[in-house]
């Protein structure tokens, strides 16, 4: 910057390229755009299952993504090129916590109140998968908290064992053993309620 | 993951159906880039402020060790009459505590 000189705007300075500062925000700005527009649908439906209702989940997608851009350099710079994912998710983790705990409610007994996803087939079908899959959610409400957040990451968001373990603070092999172990719990619960298997 | 043993497919067969992702709601991508957009404005006028408020000039003063002088004087004499005045108060406690026990000597003897 020359002295004296009026000093232009970041945005139009670092579009010429001359302030190395101001060049590195706008890549940073960029990543994280990318990031969020990759996500957005992760963190959302983390964060509706978690939670169990829409309201709450975008307030809750709100403050990840807000929390997630102001440690944005720091985490792209601690994660060696791996993907972010997990990290974001951990954030909606966190933050899902501490609403459970404000609330001082089981995050489970929202999951209940979830409607299932629309389905495209037949009517006996739609309300017979309805009602299966409303079992399968009264079955998620027995599960303890980390197996039911597993389950969440796996199912919903395609997440692989290594990001689960990522996101959760685990090792792979113990995230392997929860999530086995998560299924096997919620197929007895299942079974001892009586939904048959197709 | 290692593949899950055979009884538990329909399992998690369900269990993608019943987790679906949700499409989120076009007013959160809405509300989150506002919010964002907002926030970096707010970062960047932040760094303008600074930039306009303090020219190079001033910036060069600021580095320059004689001129730390002058409010490292002022801290020094805040820090003295500040010392001073718990002295001051001490010192009144004191004497107030003092009179209060000649006041009662006098009584007793009285």
């Amino acid at each position: 910057m020359e002295e004296g000189t009026d000093r232009p705007d970041a945005a139009t300075e670092s579009e010429n390229g001359s302030d190395p500062v101001a060049r590195r925000k706008v890549e940073v700005d960029r990543d994280f755009e990318r990031l969020y527009k990759d996500h957005l649908r992760d963190v959302y439906s983390y964060s509706y299952y978690r939670i169990g209702n829409h309201h709450d989940a975008e307030d809750l997608t709100e403050q990840t993504f807000l929390q997630a851009y102001r440690h944005f350099e720091r985490a792209q710079r601690e994660s060696n090129g791996r993907p972010l994912r997990p990290w974001l998710i951990r954030i909606a983790h966190n933050l899902a916590a501490n609403y459970h705990r404000d609330k001082a409610r089981r995050p489970t007994a929202a999951l209940d109140n979830i409607e299932p996803p629309q389905h495209p087939h037949g009517t006996e079908r739609v309300v017979e998968g309805r009602e299966r899959m409303r079992q399968v959610m009264a079955g998620l409400e027995h599960l303890s908290d980390d197996r039911r957040e597993a389950l969440i990451m796996r199912f919903s968001l395609g997440m692989s064992n290594r990001e689960i373990a990522r996101a959760l603070g685990r090792t792979d092999g113990a995230t392997k053993v929860l999530i086995h172990r998560s299924i096997k719990q919620l197929e007895e619960e299942l079974e001892a309620a009586g939904v048959e298997r197709e | 993951m290692s593949e899950p043993p055979s009884r538990s497919l329909d399992l998690e067969a369900l269990l993608a159906d019943a987790l679906r992702p949700i499409e989120p709601p076009e007013r959160v991508s809405g509300r989150v880039e506002t919010t964002l957009s907002k926030l970096t404005e707010a970062a960047a006028s932040e760094l303008t402020w600074w930039a306009d408020e303090l020219s190079e000039t001033e910036l060069q003063a600021l580095r320059d060790p004689r001129n730390w002088v002058r409010p490292i004087a002022a801290a020094a004499v805040g820090g003295v009459a500040g010392t001073a005045l718990v002295v001051m108060e001490v010192r009144r406690r004191r004497r107030h505590e003092g009179l209060r026990a000649i006041a009662g000597d006098l009584r007793s003897r009285l």
